[in-house]
């Protein structure tokens, strides 16, 4: 368990996947020294259909509101189901 | 030596301590110091613009301090070169201006001190301020750049990034340093709905922060997105392939403003 207060890339995962029913994310702890105050997030959900970059990226923002006031730098991507498995198969 | 006046207020600040009595005037609450020294043109040029300037917001305290005859203040504020200016709010350093840049020092004055008029009036009638001064400043230029820091000197990675993109797409921008006004820097968060800086803006409307701009980049979006800086060799090439026939002339077809301009034209009509 982490101590309470404290964010983890984590505990980040599990509210984006709820959040927005997510069907794939990944967090990584870009802080030096990983000390949890900076995170790069990709979300991948079908909520973001139909949606530009910027409401998708204000849905986040949403989900995060109360975790982002502790994050000190914080970088998103944000994919439809479509477009990820378009990336996965041009890897 | 005072120009005090209903004019408006330019003052000298002649020592350390008179310069800490300027600053705790309780009738201003926006004091610029303009730092110079005398053997400079520039610096003279600058008294001159303080003097309209202090005519233009009387309610702004204007003070000159000789840069090299009050070094303990020079400094304390690391004036390492004049025309300096500092800005105060109740005594505290809110903002600074190197060089002698005219244009760039009213545009300061005019932002901090439509600030101050937020000082009274009920909540409401502030916030409802605070939002009409955020939609001016989103909309002061074409292209706005809400940043850590200046385009020259950024004061986080984000910005610096998002600096150097649009300057390597030769985009025109405007920045407001969000350091430089904790209300800005709180409120446009709730009015955009948008929680970190750097935040883009294109004719008032919010484009997002760094990750967009750069999936903007990446897609070629970009330069659809943003006013390009026209090179004057662009834009003759534009202009001189705009029709298969071009003619730059005196005037207009109507109203050929000179002789010769006027003849081409009966000449080009005439051969059809």
């Amino acid at each position: 368990m982490e101590p309470s207060g404290a964010l983890s890339a984590e505990a980040l995962r599990e509210r984006l996947l709820q959040g927005l029913e997510a069907e794939h994310v990944e967090v990584e702890d870009t802080t030096p020294g990983r000390c949890a105050t900076s995170f790069k997030v990709l979300v991948v959900s079908p909520r973001f259909r139909g949606k530009a970059l910027l409401q998708r990226h204000r849905l986040v923002n949403e989900i995060l509101s109360e975790e982002l006031k502790c994050i000190h730098a914080f970088e998103q991507r944000t994919l439809t189901p479509e477009q990820w498995a378009k990336e996965q198969e041009a890897k | 030596m005072a120009a005090e006046g209903g004019a408006g207020t330019l003052l000298e600040a002649a020592s350390s301590a008179q310069f800490q009595d300027l600053l705790q005037r309780p009738d201003r609450s926006l004091v610029v110091v303009h730092f110079w020294a005398p053997w400079a043109p520039q610096c003279i040029q600058m008294n001159n613009v303080m003097a309209e300037l202090a005519k233009e917001h009387p309610q702004v305290l204007f003070v000159k301090l000789e840069a090299e005859a009050v070094p303990e203040v020079s400094e304390k504020y690391e004036i390492s070169s004049v025309p300096t200016f500092l800005f105060f709010k109740n005594s505290q350093k809110i903002d600074r201006l190197d060089g002698a840049h005219a244009p760039e020092l009213t545009k300061k004055v005019q932002r901090h001190a439509s600030s101050l008029t937020l000082s009274s009036g009920s909540a409401d009638n502030e916030k409802e301020d605070l939002n009409s001064r955020l939609k001016k400043l989103i909309n002061a230029a074409p292209c706005m750049l809400f940043m850590k820091g200046t385009p020259h000197e950024p004061r986080c990675g984000f910005s610096r990034q998002m600096v150097e993109i649009l300057n390597k797409h030769n985009i025109v921008f405007s920045s407001f340093d969000i350091f430089s006004d904790e209300e800005v820097r709180q409120g446009l968060k709730t009015y955009s709905n948008w929680p970190t800086y750097p935040q883009l803006y294109v004719t008032g409307e919010l484009i997002g922060g760094l990750d967009i701009v750069k999936e903007l980049e990446a897609s070629g979006e970009l330069d659809t997105v943003c006013p390009k800086a026209h090179k004057l060799e662009d834009r003759l090439k534009e202009l001189i392939n705009k029709a298969p026939v071009m003619l730059f002339m005196k005037g207009n077809k109507q109203m050929a403003k000179c002789g010769f301009s006027k003849q081409i034209i009966e000449i080009l009509n005439n051969t059809g």
